[in-house]
Parts: C-alpha cells; structure tokens; sequence
C-alpha cells in the first residue's frame, strides 16, 4: 500500500462519476493498466498526483465546489505536501525497521528476478535523497531527532484534518472531491498498513474521525478490497486479488530459478575438477599416435 | 528549527518579557538581498509589528550563515536567536504574544492550510523564478548574491547556491515547469488567496493573523521589486482585492510607525 498506487485507485470512483467522456475512461484505463499490469515497478516514482488531478481538471470531481472551497482545498493540499509527505517517506522509506520488514520485501517480492536485489535500495536513496533535498539539510541521517521532528509536523497536520473534517462525511458536505481524494490517498496506506514502527499509525488511530473517513471510503469506493482484507486478515500484499495472479508465476520463476543455480553449481564443480580432466584425456587419447593403440588392440587380441 | 533548540526555546521564553533591543538580521538590503529573503523578512517583520513588538532591522552580508537554521531572516532575542516564520511565532506565542488566539479550531486549520499554500506555492515560485529562470539567475540572482565576496568565492557560493536549488526544484517536481506553468501556478495561488480574502479586511475578519503577515510580505515583495520582467507582479495585480490588502497593511502597520 503506497501512497500513489491508491490515491489513482481512490481518484478512479471518485471522478468517474460526474462524467460518461472516452477521452476520460481511456485515460483512466490507461491509469489503471498501469498500475494493475506493471505493480512491481516503481509506482510511487512515477507518481505526479497533482499533474493528473490537473490533466483531469475538465472532469473535475470539485465542479460543484464553490471558488472558496476550492481554494481551501488547494491549500490543504499544500499543507499535506509540506508537512506529511515528509514524514510518510520516512515513514515508509527511511525508518530501518518498517524499510527493511515491509518496503523492501514488498517490492523485492514484486520484482523480476535480478531487479529485486538492486532497484529497492536505489529507490530508498532516491527517497533519502528526496527527503535530504526537501528538509534542505545535507548530513540528514535516520535517527530519533529527525523522527520526532517529521513526526510531530505529521501528527499536527493530521489534528488539523481532523479539526477541518469535524463531523462530516468528506471535506465538502457530503460529496467527495479531489482533497478527499488526496487526504485519503495519504493515510490510507498509513492507516492499512502494518509496520513495525507504527507511530504514526497510532496517532492516526487516535482521531477518530480521520480514521473512519479513510474506512469509509475504503468501503465506499473499494467494496472489493476493503471485504477480502477483513476477510482474510493475514494478507500483507494490498491486493489480494492480484496477489494470488502473481503468486503463480513467482513460484514458476523461483523453482526454475534455483533449478537453473543448482545445474550451474553442479556444472561449475564438475568442471573445475573432473571435467576438466576427462577433456584432457580425451585429448591425450586423440593426440597419441594410432598405431600404438592398434598395436596394444592387437596384444590384447594375440593374449586373447 | 532544531526539535532541541526549539523546545529549550519556548521554556526559555515563557520567563522573559519581550526586551526593547530584540534585532531581526536580514542580507545587506541595498546590494544583496533576494526576492524570497526579502518577502520572508518582510513577513516575520509585519508580523512583528502587528504583534506590537519592537524589532530592529540590521543588515549583515553574512545573515545567510549567521542564522541557526541556515534560513532568512532570524531574530535575535535576549540570548536566543529564532530563524522563520513559523518558530518565531511559537516563540512570540510562548511569550504571550498571540494574533491567532481568537480563531476556533477549524479556522486555525484553515488559517496553517494557507500558510503553508503561500510557501509551497509563491514561495517556491520565487526561488524558481530566481535561480532557474537563466536571465533572471544571470543578471539579478548571481551578482546579487555574491556581491560581498571577492572574485573567486563568488563565483563558487553562487553557483553553489544555484546548484542547490536547482537540486530542489528537482526533487519537488518543479524541475520540469517552464516559466509559464509557473507563473500559471502563482495566478492560481494568488486566485485562491483573493477567494479566501474576498471582501473582508483581513483573511479572517477584522483581526490580522500570522497568515495576512506571510501573505503580506510575499505579495508586498513581489509588487515593488523590479526582476527582468515584470510577468509576476502583473499576475497579482489583477487581483484587486490582494492589492488593496496589501496597501491598507502598509498603511496600518508600516506608514504610521516610520513617520
């Protein structure tokens, strides 16, 4: 569950509804492909939120938002941009343990063979280097200074959505719009996810409101997703669905994967100790002269 | 804006009044300083002021490395220096003096969401326009900058500083904008700004908060300095209402107390 991957999951239902255009759906399906068909990749990467909420501004979810609403609704995207976005890649990038238990293997699971060992830890430098950049600070290091900074930045951000969400069902009375679409898209994973340090997990836990909009839409806009992982509570991968497509040809891969290792070690040995040698042979036994050979053949046959 | 720093600050702060000979530091204001210092100076000082607190302005060329944060400006308070904006609010506030203590909960959200808006959004176009705009970079940004150091080292922390940003705008996806997107994204900002103000005096009724003095020194800013071309002040200047904002703070807290 990352950030990008279901800010376009939760955008698909949200926007789809003001409007029947095919320019629209191509564009949305081609969203979709690109997330459902090419999940291992680097989603979070290729990621630019705010340039598809642009691209899609014609058919807008906030078309019936006054200009005041709209321009809260910019600024609470900035606020989240600011303060939480900061804390979420360390959250899920930066943070040793919740990196190495959870990012890490998730995407090393969901990787082509010889990728996975190489590009998880470029995208974490990139995030590093992201972060550095963004808290303009050269000599950034994980460590509990910088998690307590970045934290409470977050926690503060979340109190204030939470004090602007009040009671209602989404920002805006009662239909969704982009900002819902973008909050959403930030604490879900946060929410859903199961890391070992879950700080901000629980402080998102502790505002009440925030967490029931995020499973609310979770079983508004995702009927699918949000029933199989209560069904099957154990399931790590955010889509079960997909996962069980990709489990199969994983498999496939690792046996033939360690059958192929295991040949090339066998043949490796072999070679370095008796191949080698039998080559050899076969060659002593080519080069020396035949009429040797026929003249032991024929000892044999005259003792015979 | 060490957590530390921050913490040790505001205990600190609680038990002293605001002394007279409290100094705010800023880059020389004649030769050096540039557009987004000068905006956020003139933030943290209309801020001051509407708090009704007595700050002097001194000029060093070396404020850029003098401040704890490495940011402009910084104030310097007693024995504690406090850089930006938003710690020297909490630092202000810790002393009692608050302009955004009327506001309910959902206003004060609203009132951070806004803040933050201006420098994600104006704040960050002015750094754009500074050091990756190459005529504005070579002409004012560069020379500017540098002014103080003699030829080698001059050269070196521009281009340094150039680099860094750049690296930024990178990192926050600005990299790619062209000059019109960027100037597309201040006109929604300041769109934004101009909804939210409407027709009220200040952007939360009759009382001026932190926001109208970042605002304030943002726009103010952006209007009276003459860059290569003038495109940015004409975006905010077809926005009547801002402009009357920014004339009538002017008016209130910057004309009456110099005359």
């Amino acid at each position: 569950m990352f950030p990008g991957q279901l800010l376009i999951f939760s955008l698909r239902p949200v926007l789809q509804r003001p409007l029947q255009d095919k320019h629209f759906l191509c564009n949305n399906e081609a969203l979709k492909h690109d997330l459902t068909c090419n999940r291992a990749h680097h989603p979070v990467l290729r990621f630019q939120p705010n340039a598809i909420l642009s691209s899609l501004h014609k058919y807008n979810a906030d078309y019936d938002l006054s200009a005041k609403e709209g321009a809260d609704s910019l600024a609470f995207i900035s606020l989240l941009e600011e303060r939480l976005k900061p804390a979420l890649i360390y959250n899920f990038w930066v943070e040793p343990k919740n990196y190495v238990d959870v990012t890490r293997r998730w995407y090393a699971e969901h990787m082509p063979f010889p990728l996975n060992f190489f590009l998880p830890g470029r995208m974490q430098r990139g995030q590093m280097e992201k972060l550095r950049l963004l808290r303009g600070d050269e000599s950034l290091e994980a460590g509990e200074e910088l998690e307590k900074e970045l934290y409470r930045d977050a926690a503060e951000c979340m109190n204030l959505l939470s004090q602007r969400l009040g009671s209602h069902k989404f920002f805006f009375g009662d239909s969704p719009s982009s900002l819902d679409a973008y909050v959403f898209g930030h604490l879900a994973p946060v929410l859903k996810s199961k890391l070992p340090n879950g700080k901000l997990q629980q402080h998102l836990k502790s505002l009440d409101n925030l967490s029931n909009f995020c499973s609310n839409i979770l079983l508004l806009y995702f009927p699918r997703d949000s029933r199989e992982s209560s069904s099957q509570k154990t399931s790590s991968p955010p889509h079960p669905e997909g996962g069980d497509f990709d489990h199969v040809p994983n498999k496939r891969k690792k046996q033939l994967m360690s059958v192929l290792v295991a040949l090339g070690a066998m043949l490796s040995y072999a070679l370095l100790t008796g191949i080698v040698s039998i080559q050899h042979l076969q060659q002593e036994a080519l080069e020396a002269p035949p009429d040797l050979q026929t003249i032991g053949s024929q000892d044999e046959d005259g003792d015979g | 804006m060490s957590l530390a720093a921050e913490a040790f600050v505001s205990q600190m702060a609680a038990a002293e009044p605001w002394p007279e000979s409290a100094t705010l530091y800023q880059p020389l204001k004649e030769d050096q300083i540039l557009l987004s210092d000068c905006a956020s100076s003139l933030a943290v000082q209309a801020y001051l002021r509407m708090c009704g607190l007595p700050v002097q302005v001194v000029c060093r060329a070396n404020a850029e490395y003098m401040s704890p944060s490495g940011k402009i400006p910084f104030i310097h308070v007693g024995n504690q220096v406090v850089s930006e904006l938003g710690p020297i609010v909490q630092f202000t506030k810790a002393k009692g003096n608050s302009l955004s203590d009327g506001l309910d909960d959902v206003q004060r959200a609203e009132m951070k969401a806004y803040m933050e808006l201006v420098n994600n959004m104006l704040l960050t176009a002015e750094l754009y326009i500074q050091w990756c705009d190459d005529a504005t970079a070579a002409e004012i940004s560069r020379p500017r900058y540098s002014s103080p150091y003699s030829w080698p080292l001059s050269n070196i922390l521009a281009y340094h500083k150039q680099w860094e940003i750049r690296r930024k705008m990178n990192a926050i996806g600005w990299g790619g904008k062209t000059l019109e997107q960027v100037y597309e994204d201040v006109t929604q900002c300041c769109q934004a700004l101009s909804q939210r103000l409407g027709t009220q005096p200040y952007f939360f009724n009759k009382q001026p908060t932190e926001l109208d003095a970042l605002v304030f020194g943002h726009l103010f800013t952006i209007l009276t300095t003459r860059l290569t071309s003038m495109e940015l002040a004409e975006r905010i200047k077809s926005y009547s209402n801002l402009l009357s904002f920014c004339r009538r703070i002017e008016q209130t807290y910057f004309e009456d107390k110099s005359s």
